[in-house]
């Protein structure tokens, strides 16, 4: 088993053992939103570029804005509606939107057997909120107390929600209203490199991150950023191979 | 017909987000698929920083600034494992570094 650790700091006592965990429901919701907060920020631009997008591609703006609760997924609302607003075909839209999309799947299996401790109405629920900033921070999560992990969940991804709803609608009348040159943005992909280098606990984890950032690069100029998708499965492929490497 | 695509496609977003999690959650995982989904998030997580940095078309290699940051994060990540420490220092060197050189 993975050693757990919170988003923050180590957790104060908290050993492999579950039972020892001191930290009640009500503090795993406190620190989903404090950690959902912390990745909030550098996104506010995204959300306020989709606004942008929206009114540049012609499409009325409640209805651009509509994809936002129904799909909620940014960067395959972004290309579904950039595409349309360039006049491509409806159908030639939603397929790359979901190419650019699939790496959900992944993120889906990845959180099968935790989710298998849960009730059945979260099950339903949680894939909503599966997006790339609650998976970064859940999976991390995963052997935890089943009621530990729902209520961090969910305390992300509704913080995550809230936010998306609001700045994706404010940013249809706004604009980019945060200056480029502060360039919060990269916040995210620290954020992301952070929560990657934690999760890593053997050497084979750690040529596969590589390997995959390698592969990404090359295959960077795949249609619908489907060079993402390869990279990971050949990444999974390799981890596969070096614990065989290591076996024999 | 674009309110029908964009709610096809919240289904579509559902669908994928939710289908390992829904099909598989009375089912008994065989060892190799336990062992693979060990790899998908060091994968997932790897590739998607690169593509935050990269865009199709552009140049195929980051610039010096976000190397350097994501340099800085991966080292503080592993020697602190404080994402706080992580976003400070990553986030002074990427600001920082056009000052210098």
């Amino acid at each position: 088993m993975a050693p757990l650790r919170s988003f923050w700091k180590p957790e104060a006592g908290y050993s492999n053992d579950m039972s020892t965990s001191r930290l009640t429901l009500a503090d795993r919701r406190r620190r989903g939103v404090l950690d959902a907060l912390v990745l909030v920020l550098p996104a506010i631009p995204f959300a306020l570029v989709f606004g942008l997008t929206v009114r540049e591609s012609g499409v009325a703006i409640w209805l651009g804005w509509s994809s936002s609760p129904i799909m909620f997924s940014g960067a395959a609302q972004i290309t579904l509606i950039t595409l349309i607003g360039e006049g491509a075909s409806l159908a030639a839209a939603a397929t790359a939107a979901l190419v650019v999309g699939a790496r959900h799947l992944f993120y889906s299996f990845s959180m099968a057997p935790a989710m298998q401790h849960q009730p059945g109405w979260f099950r339903w629920c949680a894939p909503y909120m599966l997006i790339d900033q609650v998976f970064a921070l859940c999976v991390g999560k995963r052997d935890l107390p089943p009621a530990d992990f729902r209520h961090y969940y969910l305390a992300a991804g509704l913080t995550f929600w809230s936010f998306w709803m609001t700045f994706t609608a404010l940013g249809l009348f706004v604009g980019p209203v945060i200056p480029v040159g502060l360039d919060i943005s990269f916040a995210t992909p620290v954020l992301f490199m952070g929560l990657l280098v934690t999760a890593i606990d053997s050497w084979q984890k750690a040529v596969v991150a590589v390997f995959a950032m390698f592969i990404t690069l090359v295959l960077l100029d795949l249609p619908s950023r489907s060079g993402l998708l390869l990279a990971v499965i050949l990444g999974i492929a390799l981890g596969l191979l070096l614990e065989r490497v290591r076996q024999k | 017909m674009i309110l029908l695509t964009i709610f096809l496609m919240g289904l579509g977003s559902y669908a994928m987000r939710a289908i390992f999690i829904l099909a598989l959650s009375g089912k008994t995982f065989p060892p190799l698929a336990l062992r693979a989904l060990e790899y998908v998030a060091p994968a997932v997580m790897a590739a998607l920083v690169m593509t935050m940095l990269v865009s199709p078309g552009g140049d195929p290699v980051p610039a010096l600034r976000e190397v350097a940051g994501l340099g800085t994060a991966a080292v503080v990540a592993l020697l602190t494992r404080n994402h706080i420490y992580v976003l400070i220092t990553a986030m002074g060197v990427y600001w920082g570094l056009p000052y210098l050189i």
